[in-house]
C-alpha cells in the first residue's frame, strides 16, 4: 500500500466510523423516545449490532470513493 | 509548502503508443497530454515509442491521458491477460473482484468467471502490470495466478480443486461430528435422549467448548475472506456468514458464562444455531467443490485427448519425445490405436482415424498420404507415418481449446441482471437486517411476540429470549439466508456446460453472448455455393439418344473435355473417373469459345456443346430439346452431345446439394426458423436449387458486396438472423448477422470470421447450434428464475413476515440450510445439460441401435 492509499484509507475511516456512529446513536436515541422501556442489555447489544451492520454497510460505498478521490 | 504536497501526491505511468513517426508526433502527444490539467511532466520517447507522464492522480487519470491520444490519432495499445482466480464462492465474490481490479489505473475491462474460476483483464502496460493485478486481487482475500494452458493446466487445475477439497473434507470431518453432539447435548432433556445420553453433554460449558471450534476451524474461513474484503472497501457473501456465525456465537457466549446479562440466558443458548449454521455453509462449500469443475468437464476432456510422447524419426531412428518438443517438419510414427500427437501431413501408409474427438464425426475417416491429420484424435487401424505441420498452440487442439476458454470467459447479455443484483446484493442485505432489526426492536416484539413462539423444524422454544435477542435472531437469520450464490452460478455455469457441449460436436461457440444470440433466431440465410451446395460442378444427369449407349457417351465426353481446362469439362472427366471409365486421349482436340469442343477418335467426329453448336453444325436435337429444357429449368447446364453427325445425347452438370442440406432446412422451417438462400447466380438457378433443399424464399443475383445489405433488410423486417457462410468471401454478411456462423472451416479456426465456427462441413450442425443455444438459455432462465424465486421467497420469510400469523420463525441454521440447497440445485440443473444431445445426434443414435434391433427380430 502506497502512501496516497495510506492516506485514502485513513481518510475513509474516518468517514464512515462516523456515519455508523450516527446511525448508532440515533437507535440509541430512539430506544428513548419511543415510550417503551428496554434495558441496559437491549440498548448496549443493540448499539453494537447497528454499528457493526452500519460499518459493513458504509465502508464498501465510502473506501472505494475516497480512494478514487485521492488516488486517482 | 503546496509543492511539496504536491509532490507528495504526483503518480508515474508509462504507456506505449503505437503510430509515432517523427518529431512532430512526439510534439503532438507531449503537447496533447501537457494539456491535461493534473498532468505535471511529459516525456515521449520516439525510438521506443513509449510516454512517460508524471501526474496528480486526483486530477487526472490514466483513461483521460489515453483518450486524449488517441484523439489526436494514436494508438494506445492494450494487453490482456487470462489469470485463474481461486477462492471465490458467490456472485458477490465476482462484484468484488472487478470492483477491484476495475480500481486499479490503467485496467479497462475485466471480466470474472465464477465457475470457470478465471478472470480475464484488459489493461495499458505500463500504467498497470500483471503483477499489480495479481497482488490486488490476493489482497483482497483469493489466490491469483496466470492461467496455463495444456497440460500444465490440467494439472494444476486438478491440484487446486484436491486442495479445496481436501480442505473443505477436514472442515466437514471437524463441523458435522461435533455439530451432531452438540445437537445431542441440546436436546437432552427432551424425547427419550434422558436415557443414553450423560448428563455432562448438557452442559452449557461443555456445548460451549465444542462449539467454539466448530466456529473458528472450520469457520476460520468466513472471518478470514470477509476481513480481508472490507478492509479494502469491498464484500461478499463470506461477510454474510461471518456476520451470522459471529453474532450467534457471541449470544451463546454471554448467555453461558453471564447467564443474567440480559440475553436471554441459559435457555436461549443457540449453540445449535451457531454449529448447525457453520456446518451447513461448510457442507455448501464441500458440494461445491466436488460439483465444481463439472460443468467445465468438456474443456477438460479435450485437454486430455492431447498425447504426452510423440515417436519421431530422428537421424533415421525412430525415439520417443515429449509431445512439446516435436518440431514442424519432424516425421512422426503412429500405430493402431494410438493418439495422434501433433496436426500434420500423411506421407505414407494407410489408416483410418477418429475425429469424433475434435470434429464430432463419429465415423473414422480414412488417411492416405497427402491426407491431413489431427493432433488429439486417434489411429484406428494401420500404421502410418505423417509430417508435422502444427505443434504446440498452433494445433487445431489448442485453438479449439483457446476459442472455448475464451468464450467461457465472456459474460452473456442476460448475465448483466444477476450481476447488477449480485454487486448491490450484500450491501442491501445488511441494509435489510438494519431494517429488520429495528422493525422488531421498536415494533414487531412488543406487537407479536409469544413466548411459545418456535423455530420451523424445531422443538426449541423462545420463551426467554428478550427484545434485543429476537431482533438479533432475525435480523442474523435474513442476512444467512440471502447469499447470492445461486444468482451467481446461475448463468456462466451453464454457459461453461452450453460451449463444452457444443465443442464435443463440432460447434464452436466464440462468445457467452453468440449462444444467447443463437437462441433467440429466428431466420437463417445460407449462402449457396459452397454452403448449400458443394461448390463444385458435377455430372447429375447423362441423357442419351435411342441407339447409343450411356457409358460410351459418358466415357466420349470425358476423353474429348480431358484437353480442356472448363470447370464443366472437369466435372466430366471426374465423372467417368467416377464411373472406372477408361479415358484415353483423343486424336484431335479444338475448343470453339462461346459453342463448345469438337474432338476426334478412331474416325469418330465429337461434338460438345450448347445448342447454338448444334446448329452451327446442322445438327437436328429433335426431341433432346425438351429435355434439355428440363434440365435447364432444374438449375443445371446440359450439353448436347453429337456422334458423327447425329444428336447422342445430353449431358447435364451442376453444383450439387450437400448431403444433409434438405433435412437441415426442413428442421429449421419444424423449429419455426425462416430460412432463405442468397446468391450471386440468375433467379432460375438459384430458384431451381433452392427448390431441391427446400427453401422458399430466394435472394438471387445479389453481389458479394450486397450480401449484407440483404440481411439488415431482413433484420429490419423485425428478423433475428443467422448467416450461414464460408467465413471468407461472406465476412461482411456474417458481421452484420446475430450470428454469423462459418461453415465447414476445417480445424484452422482461429483464423475463422464469424460467432459460431463449424468444424466439420455438415449443414445439421446449424441446427445443432441453435438447439444448443436453446437449450443453454432454457437452463440460464431456469437457474435464474430459481435463484430469484429462492431469494424473494426466502429473505421474507428469514425476515419473519409469517411470524404475526404463525408464530413461526426460520432459524438461521435452516436459512443457512436453504442457502446450502440452493446453489447446489443450480448447479445440479445445469449438469443435466451434459445429458443434451443436438437432435440430429440423437436420431443418429436411435438409427445406429435400430437395426440391431430388427436384425433380432427378423431371426
Amino acid at each position: 500500500m502506497n502512501e496516497l492509499e495510506t492516506k485514502a484509507a485513513r481518510q475513509a475511516s474516518l468517514i464512515y466510523t462516523a456515519i455508523s456512529l450516527v446511525i448508532t446513536f440515533l437507535f440509541l436515541g430512539l430506544t428513548f423516545v419511543t415510550g417503551e422501556s428496554y434495558n441496559l442489555v437491549a440498548r448496549i447489544g443493540g448499539m453494537i449490532w447497528i454499528f457493526v451492520l452500519s460499518m459493513i454497510v458504509s465502508m464498501p460505498i465510502i473506501i472505494p470513493a475516497v480512494k478514487k478521490r485521492v488516488v486517482g | 509548502m503546496n509543492s511539496e504536497m504536491e509532490k507528495e501526491n504526483v503518480e508515474q505511468v508509462s504507456l506505449p503508443v503505437q503510430g509515432m513517426t517523427c518529431a512532430a508526433c512526439v510534439a503532438k502527444v507531449e503537447k496533447t497530454l501537457k494539456s491535461i490539467t493534473g498532468v505535471q511532466k511529459v516525456n515521449v520517447n520516439l525510438m521506443s515509442g513509449k510516454v512517460s507522464v508524471s501526474y496528480m492522480p486526483d486530477k487526472a487519470g490514466v483513461p483521460q491521458m489515453v483518450k486524449a491520444i488517441q484523439d489526436v490519432g494514436y494508438v494506445v495499445p492494450e494487453e490482456e491477460v487470462l489469470l485463474t482466480v481461486r477462492g471465490m464462492s458467490c456472485a458477490a465474490c465476482v462484484a468484488k473482484i472487478e470492483k477491484g481490479v476495475k480500481g486499479l489505473p490503467g485496467v479497462t475491462s475485466v471480466v470474472v468467471n465464477l465457475p470457470a474460476e478465471s478472470t480475464k483483464v484488459k489493461f495499458y502496460p505500463g500504467a498497470v502490470d500483471k503483477s499489480r493485478i495479481k497482488k490486488e486481487i490476493k489482497a483482497l482475500g483469493y489466490e491469483a495466478s496466470e492461467k496455463l494452458s495444456g497440460q500444465a493446466a490440467l494439472d494444476s487445475e486438478k491440484e487446486a480443486r484436491q486442495k479445496e477439497l481436501r480442505y473443505q473434507t477436514r472442515n466437514m470431518w471437524i463441523a458435522w461430528p461435533l455439530a451432531v453432539i452438540v445437537m445431542v447435548g441440546m436436546f437432552r432433556d427432551m424425547w427419550i435422549f434422558p436415557y443414553f445420553v450423560p448428563e455432562f453433554l448438557g452442559n452449557p460449558y461443555v456445548l460451549w467448548a465444542i462449539s467454539t471450534p466448530i466456529a473458528f476451524i472450520p469457520g476460520a474461513q468466513f472471518f478470514k475472506h470477509s476481513w480481508n474484503g472490507l478492509k479494502r472497501g469491498a464484500t461478499d457473501m463470506n461477510l454474510l456468514y461471518a456476520t451470522g456465525i459471529g453474532a450467534a456465537y457471541i449470544i451463546a457466549t454471554i448467555n453461558t458464562f453471564w447467564p443474567d446479562a440480559g440475553f436471554g440466558g441459559r435457555g436461549a443458548t443457540f449453540f445449535e444455531s451457531v454449529a448447525l449454521l457453520t456446518t451447513f455453509i461448510v457442507l455448501g462449500r464441500y458440494l461445491e467443490a466436488i460439483t465444481r469443475g463439472k460443468t467445465s468437464e468438456a474443456i477438460r476432456k479435450l485437454m486430455s485427448l492431447q498425447a504426452r510422447t510423440a515417436r519421431v524419426i530422428r537421424n533415421g531412428q525412430e525415439v520417443d519425445i515429449a509431445t512439446d518438443e516435436v518440431e514442424i517438419g519432424d516425421i512422426v510414427v503412429v500405430r493402431p490405436g494410438e493418439s495422434i500427437p501433433v496436426d500434420g501431413e500423411v506421407v505414407e501408409g494407410y489408416s483410418s482415424v477418429d475425429e469424433a474427438m475434435i470434429t464430432g464425426e463419429s465415423i473414422p475417416v480414412e488417411k492416405r498420404a497427402g491426407s491431413s491429420v489431427i493432433g488429439a484424435t486417434i489411429n484406428k487401424t494401420g500404421s502410418f507415418k505423417f509430417k508435422a505441420t502444427k505443434v504446440g498452440s498452433e494445433t487445431a487442439l489448442a485453438q479449439i481449446i483457446k476459442m472455448v476458454e475464451d468464450a467461457q470467459a465472456t459474460k452473456a447479455p442476460i448475465q448483466k441482471l444477476a450481476d447488477l443484483v449480485a454487486g448491490h446484493f450484500i450491501a442491501g442485505v445488511h441494509v435489510l437486517a438494519l431494517i429488520v432489526f429495528f422493525i422488531w426492536f421498536f415494533f414487531g416484539y412488543n406487537a407479536f411476540f409469544s413466548p411459545d413462539s418456535q423455530f420451523i423444524l424445531s422443538p426449541y422454544s423462545l420463551a426467554e429470549v428478550g427484545v434485543f435477542g429476537f431482533a438479533l435472531l432475525l435480523s442474523v437469520t435474513t442476512l444467512i439466508i440471502s447469499c447470492p450464490c445461486a444468482l451467481g452460478l446461475a448463468t456462466p455455469s451453464a454457459i461453461m456446460a452450453g460451449t463444452g457441449k457444443g465443442a464435443e460436436n463440432g460447434i464452436l461457440f466464440k462468445g457467452a453472448d453468440a449462444v444467447e444470440a443463437s437462441s433467440k433466431l429466428n431466420a437463417v440465410v445460407f449462402d449457396k455455393t459452397g454452403t448449400l451446395t458443394k461448390g463444385e460442378p458435377s455430372v447429375t444427369d447423362v441423357f442419351v439418344s435411342p441407339g447409343f449407349v450411356h457409358n460410351d457417351i459418358l466415357r466420349l465426353a470425358a476423353m474429348s473435355e480431358k484437353p480442356s481446362e472448363h470447370p464443366l469439362g472437369e466435372a466430366i472427366v471426374r465423372g467417368a473417373k467416377d464411373k472406372g471409365l477408361n479415358i484415353d486421349d483423343v486424336e484431335r482436340f479444338e475448343a470453339i469459345p462461346g459453342y463448345g469442343i469438337r474432338a476426334s477418335y478412331q474416325g469418330q467426329e465429337i461434338l460438345l456443346g450448347n445448342r447454338r453448336l448444334m446448329k452451327q453444325e446442322k445438327i437436328a436435337i429433335g426431341n433432346l430439346n425438351a429435355k434439355m429444357e428440363q434440365f435447364e429449368e432444374e438449375g443445371k447446364t446440359a450439353m448436347l452431345m453429337a456422334i458423327d453427325g447425329q444428336a447422342a445425347g445430353i449431358i447435364a452438370v451442376a453444383d450439387t446439394l450437400k448431403e444433409n442440406a434438405k433435412v437441415a432446412v426442413e428442421r429449421l422451417y419444424h423449429m419455426g426458423v425462416e430460412v432463405a438462400m442468397i446468391t450471386g447466380d440468375n433467379r432460375r438457378t438459384a430458384e431451381a436449387i433452392a427448390r431441391q433443399v427446400g427453401i422458399k424464399t430466394v435472394l438471387a443475383e445479389v453481389l458479394p458486396q450486397d450480401k449484407a445489405e440483404e440481411v439488415k433488410k431482413l433484420q429490419a423486417k423485425g428478423y433475428k438472423v443467422a448467416m450461414v457462410g464460408d467465413g471468407i468471401n461472406d465476412a461482411p454478411a456474417l458481421a452484420q448477422a446475430e450470428v454469423g456462423i462459418a461453415i465447414g472451416s476445417g480445424t484452422d479456426v482461429a483464423k475463422e470470421t464469424g460467432d459460431v465456427i463449424l468444424i466439420k462441413d455438415d449443414i445439421r450442425d446449424v441446427v445443432g447450434a441453435i438447439e444448443i443455444g436453446r437449450a443453454t438459455m432454457r437452463k440460464i432462465k431456469q437457474n435464474l428464475i430459481w435463484a430469484f424465486v429462492y431469494n424473494i421467497t426466502g429473505i421474507p420469510l428469514a425476515a419473519g413476515i409469517l411470524y404475526p400469523v404463525t408464530g413461526l420463525l426460520v432459524s438461521p441454521e435452516l436459512a443457512s440450510f436453504f442457502m446450502a440447497l440452493s446453489s447446489f440445485s443450480v448447479t445440479m440443473n445445469t449438469l443435466l445439460l451434459k445429458r443434451f444431445q443436438p437432435s440430429f445426434k440423437k436420431d443418429k443414435n436411435k438409427s445406429e441401435t435400430m437395426p440391431v434391433h430388427m436384425a433380432q427380430s427378423a431371426r
